[in-house]
């Protein structure tokens, strides 16, 4: 097919879709309305079970085996990244350079890395009682440590991060949040059951197994995404062909 | 155990074990990886057999997880449900998995170090989404295990990273798959804000009150069914979803090939069905007649193109892919029909076709491994040594063309039967279907492992992907082939002969796909209530035209390859051929940009023929 031919075949397929969608969109109920089914019932359900953050307890309760499913695609593309930027036969590692830096960009990064890794451990600490929880806080302490990368340079980020460690942790804390769906199935309540004492509402030491579902994802994500990450910088910045210039 | 709690241990258990790989295999060495491995794959081989073995013929099992069970109908948990046909493929996964394990044993060039176990870890996590996917009673959940099984196979099908091929072959396979992932979740939502509900069931009975509260049949109904089975249909590369079926399956190493064309692609169609009959089979969901004639249509369409493009290949894996692509046309045929016997016939039908396809991918994996070739022309007659290989592989050739009493032929006879009935022309789709892809395959095993024949001549005008030049998936090409590579192809053949033979497997399948397709009692028994008894199940058993079709399509497929195999070196370029493989062969093009046209094309065209039969 040409490149025009493509397009127009695209386009003129593309407009039926499009047509189609907003017909189909006009007949959804009005934007702000009083009728939540679903919102509702998770709402009444969340707060019977002590959990503030009604988010946390669809995530890590409600629905907690959607999200199992969703952290296992995290952990499969964390070994799948690996499986595929492994260093080929006709591949090889340099050392990566040290880099100039600004006195005032070191400033800035020295500053914000311990600011952000509170931040985050503290929005995976809170999850169950307000916004936030284990993959946004997950998401945050690994950007706290690429800080060092941004405000300083590769080698200062591999001497402040443990990648072995950080790769079984990863793997670890996926396996958790499987077994611990087994400590209501041994108790005959089923799968992934909230069956912990669920403390007092609003409480750190509340909503049961949520909290800990939820700490399992925050290890999971901020050990996965560095990890993640650091195969994708090894790449950019360590690993050249055979040949190149080392 | 309760049987209700079988069920999200089936998903749980594979799981667990990919953590566990993931962390110790980098310590143990590869025999306790691969026997670490085995245990895993076994153990929930058990739980399946045993879900399988619990789950009454004409019912279901019911989880609801986390104990959020229904009150008044509604429930905000996440449900799910096994019936014997949902079972069945669970259990299919599960038995291809433990193979593939078995014969990646002595095969696979496996990384070590600081990658060891990860292979099988991903294994067991593409093991977990299927058995997720095929057990959910819920559409978002399904979504999830859906993806899980993409993000999974893509990293699976760029294993050999020194070739630039399987990257390209996994990046269009990514992307196509993941573009209608997106499309399938703006299904979701569009059912979502209508319903306030993501369980199938629970979908299906709030559109039912929506219409039996007067409102008539409407746009979004028929736009939310063509969204969300973008997503299926894609994966199981119905026409003309299926371009980045051949480009990945060529591609892949051998055991996850087993994998990829024994059952993803099934879970596909079985999804497509599923979703259709819980969700929008009922009086707010879309007649039963303009989904039968759209989805046969790309039933049709599907088979034909895959037969014919399997036909002139000479690679032997892309080979292997369009007859996948061809079987699947029919698996959809048979699951189109909207009834019993159809669906009955088509999961006799997968049964069959995952060990005889599992098996022609494992023994082209003892080519690779020894020739580093899967080039049927340049492999003429040079691996006549392996004389065992080369059965086995005519062997699947011939089960593949439906010869009775093997399972492939015994689904075809069902399937082929039932279709009959809705059009008197659609048992010759199979038959030719089936003596296509199997008549090529037979060729190649002729001509490969028996020399016979003049060599083909290369033809530079006829623009072909040969097998020439790929990289063997070990590191000691010429060994003799370990007796896994060849033990695991015969136990997945006699597999295929047993769901021919063993009058037990057809019926037990043929009443679950009448509980399958009982609307009603799915609703009651998820939702809560007393199910009405199901149907009668259907007949799966050998009928005299069913045998004599089989013998016709093996017969048709034997005559096409020895004269194949026999014609004057250099005539490959007739009319027929000309106006028929070349222009078709044209649109596979590889580029990323044709497929994503078509899939819009494709679904536009779905679009168009629902509403016009509205």
């Amino acid at each position: 097919m040409s490149r025009t031919a493509r397009l127009r075949l695209f386009l003129a397929a593309a407009a039926v879709l499009a047509a189609a969608l907003i017909t189909a969109a006009t007949e959804l109920p009005g934007f702000g309305g009083h009728h939540h089914p679903y919102g509702e019932r998770a709402v009444a359900a969340g707060l019977a079970r002590q959990t503030a953050n009604i988010i946390s307890s669809v995530n890590f309760d409600q629905r907690a085996f959607d999200t199992l499913g969703e952290e296992s695609i995290l952990f499969g593309s964390v070994l799948g990244a690996a499986i595929l930027l492994r260093l080929a036969r006709d591949e090889g590692k340099r050392r990566a350079a040290a880099e100039p830096v600004l006195p005032t960009t070191r400033l800035f990064g020295a500053t914000l890395l311990p600011v952000t890794l509170l931040v985050g451990g503290y929005l995976v600490a809170h999850g169950q009682l307000s916004p936030g929880g284990g993959f946004q806080g997950g998401v945050a302490l690994a950007t706290a440590l690429h800080l060092a990368y941004v405000a300083a340079d590769y080698r200062v980020l591999k001497r402040i991060r443990p990648l072995a460690a950080l790769d079984v942790a990863d793997a670890l804390a996926a396996g958790t949040y499987a077994a611990l769906g087994l400590i209501g199935l041994a108790q005959g309540a089923g799968y992934l059951a909230n069956t912990l004492p669920l403390g007092t509402f609003n409480q750190m030491s509340s909503s049961g197994l949520v909290a800990v579902i939820n700490a399992a994802v925050g290890v999971e994500v901020a050990s996965g995404v560095v990890v993640l990450l650091a195969h994708f910088l090894d790449q950019a910045v360590e690993i050249v062909h055979n040949g190149e210039n080392r | 155990m309760n049987t209700a709690d079988l069920l999200p241990l089936a998903v749980a258990v594979p799981l667990l074990g990919a953590a566990v790989l993931a962390v110790t295999g980098r310590r143990l060495p590869r025999p306790g990886r691969d026997a670490l491995a085995t245990a895993w794959a076994a153990a929930d081989v058990a739980c399946l057999t045993l879900l399988w073995a619990r789950t009454a013929p004409d019912g279901r099992a019911v989880s609801w997880l986390g104990g959020w069970s229904p009150r008044g109908g509604h429930s905000v948990g996440v449900v799910l449900v096994a019936d014997r046909l949902g079972a069945g493929l669970a259990l299919l996964a599960a038995v291809l998995v433990l193979a593939v394990v078995c014969y990646a044993w002595r095969y696979f060039d496996e990384p070590s170090g600081e990658h060891g176990g990860v292979f099988p870890a991903l294994l067991l996590l593409f093991e977990a989404g299927m058995v997720g996917f095929a057990l959910t009673g819920d559409l978002f959940d399904a979504f999830v295990f859906f993806e899980l099984m993409g993000a999974v196979a893509y990293a699976l099908t760029g294993y050999r990273i020194e070739d630039e091929r399987p990257l390209q072959g996994a990046l269009a396979f990514g992307l196509v798959n993941s573009a209608a992932a997106y499309l399938s979740l703006l299904g979701i939502g569009l059912l979502y804000a209508r319903t306030g509900e993501l369980g199938l069931a629970q979908i299906g009975a709030a559109l039912d009150q929506h219409a039996a509260a007067g409102h008539g049949r409407d746009a979004l109904v028929v736009v939310a069914f063509v969204l969300v089975l973008a997503g299926p249909l894609v994966k199981a590369a119905t026409a003309p979803f299926h371009f980045w079926l051949p480009d990945a399956h060529a591609v892949a190493p051998s055991p996850v090939c087993m994998l990829l064309s024994g059952v993803m692609v099934e879970l596909g169609v079985y999804g497509v069905a599923r979703i259709h009959r819980v969700v929008f089979a009922g009086a707010g969901g879309l007649p039963d007649d303009a989904v039968r004639d759209t989805l046969l249509a790309a039933g049709v369409l599907t088979a034909l193109v895959g037969a014919v493009m399997c036909w002139p290949q000479r690679h032997l894996k892309r080979m292997l892919a369009f007859s996948t692509v061809g079987h699947i046309g029919l698996f959809l045929i048979g699951a189109a029909l909207l009834d019993p016997a159809g669906l009955a016939g088509s999961a006799v039908y997968v049964a069959g076709h995952a060990g005889a396809k599992a098996a022609l991918f494992g023994l082209t994996g003892v080519l690779l491994d020894r020739y580093g070739s899967v080039d049927e022309h340049g492999l003429h007659g040079r691996a006549r040594e392996l004389r065992l290989t080369g059965l086995l592989f005519v062997i699947g050739a011939l089960a593949l063309a439906g010869l009775p009493p093997f399972g492939t032929g015994l689904g075809k006879a069902v399937a082929e039967e039932a279709a009959g009935h809705w059009g008197g022309w659609l048992p010759a789709v199979f038959v030719l279907v089936s003596a296509l892809t199997g008549g090529a395959v037979l060729r190649a095993g002729l001509r490969v492992f028996g020399g016979l024949g003049a060599r083909p001549a290369e033809d530079p005008e006829a623009a072909a992907t040969t097998g020439e030049g790929e990289e063997p998936e070990i590191r000691e090409p010429g060994r003799r082939p370990p007796v896994p590579m060849l033990l695991v192809p015969a136990l997945l053949l006699a597999g295929c002969l047993a769901v021919g033979v063993l009058p037990g497997v057809g019926r037990a399948l043929a009443a679950g796909a009448a509980a399958f397709t009982d609307r009603d009692g799915y609703l009651a028994q998820t939702l809560g209530g007393a199910p009405a008894p199901a149907g009668a199940a259907p007949e799966a058993w050998w009928t005299v035209p069913g045998v004599l079709l089989g013998l016709l399509s093996t017969l048709l497929a034997v005559g096409l390859a020895t004269a194949a195999v026999r014609r004057a070196p250099g005539r490959d370029t007739s009319g027929l051929f000309r106006v028929t493989v070349l222009p078709l062969r044209r649109l596979h093009s590889g580029l990323l940009g044709d497929y994503i046209a078509w899939l819009t094309v494709g679904l536009a065209a779905m679009l168009a023929a629902l509403t016009a039969q509205l």
